[in-house]
């Protein structure tokens, strides 16, 4: 199966095959043996090439996973190439890589400091997320176009949640 | 010495919530003694309710619809036949009315006297009160300096650096750091304008300027006999904005003889107040070995766990016996530390946010084990984390023989936590761990908040490649679609064999990737 995955601002192109004894992982010019199973609900032991890793998958959205190793945790997203494909010729944008900005913290949005189709620059505020009686500003990691925008004031959302496109 | 009457304690209410009411209650359980607990409607599911012997509920979510209810809390004592209540910290636990309001319902209030926790609730008072039992203050005076000459005057009585305050002040205006006597007439005229425009007052005081002091804080325990003894300093120099973050038990500084000062200045203090129960009193320690008494806290701490595995005595069961009437034991003359012991505050922050709030379910809750590891939580997995209170979720904590095992075992015990489901503040310790300064114990109360502002501590790698988080999200990707693709019958048996050799061993429990 081919994929195509995000983490920010990388993207990758993955294949994975099943193989005796696990997963066969490519993923751009590397290729990972990997020995996957589930501890526990959410909780994963991977081998990749006989070093353990402990990771806890949540699948937070529609194809977003919330990947954490107990000290880094992210956003991933997974997308298989048809659909990001047909979204790149419905963007009529073919060849530029958009980012799908998440929420970090379950919380509700205050406001929206940008517009679809903005011109915003690195650390400009987008979205004003409410938690815990403290307002925490979402902002753009890099320059960039503002594409969709997936939440309006008042709406509640949970970690993970897709708040807008960066482009 | 008139003869206190035994007054045994059969059934407690706990005033509070969350990690210390779970605390009470275990030193309640050991001790025989019945443990009820008060709940707001989002706690009912709390651990402390599930672990208590009886829980009441208090009213909503907001603290001072539920938590802060003095009067309906002491009538709920009273109706279930409460002996005492334990109000932990927070909440109701420094409030001398609300000790006041048990007394005169016949309720012990496990803790001082609302008499001193009068005297030591106000910081005028309590200088006063430390000035006259020969505790050392931080040298200067709350005196407005009218002009320049009394300025002059009161800055060479205290000796340079000084500190010129505002007295109306607040968050640095009007604050002036004065190194000699030549900068004193531009930094008095400076901070009187610059207080004046601030606070609409332009009367300023002046202080000794202490350099990067440490915070000390010094462990007593008093009976109702009059006998109060110190149990060692903690060291919580590490602050975030005046919050400890990590706290240890012994200071990495403070010697024997400094120890026996400290701890009879502290017995000073709350034998001035006619202290009985568990304090702190809270120092600023100098370079050069000067301390100074800043404030005492009448109550049990946050981080009194690392008094207790240095020291070996269990403070929430001795402040029980003590409200019970009973004598200190001649075991707590000259306790002396032993190993060392240090604590870090989880909290629901994310301190790569801006230490932005984390609230939510927590999906996975594994807490470390194994040797010299304590964990003092109010969670479980499943369980959520309010947006309403405090969001310190648990506190872990070590002992081992000396610091650098303690915090070698810190690094272990961090590496096995897992809480999933919302951002904690772990990561900050791991790189904590990984500071020079921190692992050499140089360490002052400003130290975290200039490192945080200068970009330091960032998260420590964990040696895991990069494309872990890629290769996991694409399994998980892969898994779902052929489930799905599956179709129901065959569901099962594609379920059976996912993640190969794992789901054959059995080692699989209905773990899923989505």
């Amino acid at each position: 199966m081919d994929l195509i995955v995000r983490l920010g601002i990388r993207e990758e192109r993955v294949r994975v095959r099943r193989v005796d004894g696990g997963f066969e992982v490519a993923l751009g010019d590397r290729t990972y043996h990997v020995d996957a199973g589930a501890a526990r609900g959410g909780l994963h032991s991977l081998r990749i090439d006989g070093a353990q890793h402990e990771v806890a998958v949540h699948r937070a959205d529609e194809d977003v996973y919330w990947v954490s190793t107990g000290q880094h945790s992210a956003a991933v997203e997974v997308v298989d190439p048809l659909t990001h494909l047909a979204s790149q010729t419905r963007g009529g944008k073919g060849g530029k890589r958009r980012q799908r900005v998440n929420a970090y913290m379950p919380g509700r949005v205050v406001a929206l400091l940008a517009e679809e189709g903005q011109e915003v620059a690195a650390g400009q505020g987008i979205v004003v997320l409410e938690a815990m009686k403290m307002e925490n500003e979402i902002g753009a990691e890099h320059n960039g176009r503002i594409g969709k925008i997936f939440v309006q004031p008042g709406q509640a959302v949970e970690m993970g949640n897709p708040l807008f496109e960066l482009e | 010495m008139a003869t206190v009457p035994r007054k045994p304690i059969r059934k407690v209410l706990i005033a509070n919530r969350g990690e210390i009411a779970v605390r009470i209650l275990r030193a309640l359980r050991e001790m025989g003694i019945r443990g009820a607990v008060i709940y707001s409607e989002p706690d009912r599911l709390g651990l402390p309710v599930l672990l208590a012997d009886e829980a009441y509920p208090i009213g909503p979510a907001p603290s001072r619809e539920s938590y802060l209810r003095g009067e309906a809390i002491v009538q709920l004592a009273r109706e279930i036949g409460a002996d005492a209540i334990h109000p932990g910290y927070g909440f109701l636990s420094e409030r001398a009315e609300f000790a006041r309001l048990c007394r005169d319902a016949g309720i012990t209030f496990i803790g001082p006297s609302p008499e001193a926790i009068d005297a030591m609730g106000s910081k005028i008072e309590s200088r006063r009160l430390m000035i006259a039992a020969g505790v050392p203050v931080v040298p200067g005076g709350q005196d407005p300096l009218p002009d320049l000459d009394a300025a002059t005057a009161a800055a060479e009585a205290i000796g340079y650096p000084v500190m010129l305050k505002a007295s109306a002040g607040g968050g640095g205006k009007g604050m002036r750091r004065v190194p000699s006597a030549a900068e004193l007439p531009g930094a008095y005229r400076a901070a009187r304008s610059e207080a004046g425009a601030s606070f609409g007052d332009d009367s300023v005081y002046v202080e000794k300027f202490i350099e990067n002091p440490r915070h000390i804080e010094i462990q007593v325990m008093g009976d109702l006999h009059g006998r109060v003894v110190s149990l060692g300093e903690r060291e919580c120099s590490l602050q975030r904005r005046h919050q400890k973050v990590v706290e240890e038990a012994p200071s990495p500084v403070v010697t024997p003889e400094l120890r026996r000062r400290m701890g009879e200045a502290a017995v000073r203090a709350a034998a001035a107040a006619g202290y009985s129960n568990a304090g702190t009193c809270e120092f600023l320690l100098a370079r050069d070995g000067s301390f100074y008494f800043l404030e005492m806290n009448t109550r049990l701490q946050v981080e009194h766990p690392v008094t207790e595995l240095v020291t070996g005595v269990d403070l929430v069961q001795t402040q029980i016996r003590v409200a019970e009437g009973e004598p200190l034991g001649p075991e707590l003359d000259d306790v002396e530390p032993r190993g060392h012991a240090v604590e870090v505050r989880l909290y629901a922050e994310d301190p790569y946010q801006r230490f932005a709030p984390s609230p939510g379910r927590i999906r996975i809750l594994r807490w470390p084990d194994g040797p010299g590891v304590r964990v003092d939580s109010g969670i479980y997995e499943g369980s959520e984390v309010s947006i309403h209170y405090d969001p310190m979720l648990a506190k872990l904590i070590v002992w081992a023989a000396d610091r650098e095992r303690a915090l070698e075992r810190l690094g272990r015990a961090l590496s096995e936590l897992r809480i999933e489901g919302i951002r904690t503040t772990v990561p900050l310790f791991q790189a904590l761990l990984a500071d020079a300064d921190f692992r050499a114990g140089n360490l002052d109360i400003g130290m975290l908040d200039r490192k945080l502002g200068a970009g330091e501590l960032r998260p420590s790698t964990d040696g895991a490649p990069d494309d872990l988080p890629l290769i996991a999200a694409a399994l998980a990707y892969y898994e779902r679609a052929n489930q799905t693709a599956a179709g129901s019958p065959s569901a099962n048996a594609s379920r059976r064999s996912r993640w190969g050799a794992a789901g054959r061993h059995g080692a699989m429990r209905g773990g899923s990737w989505t």
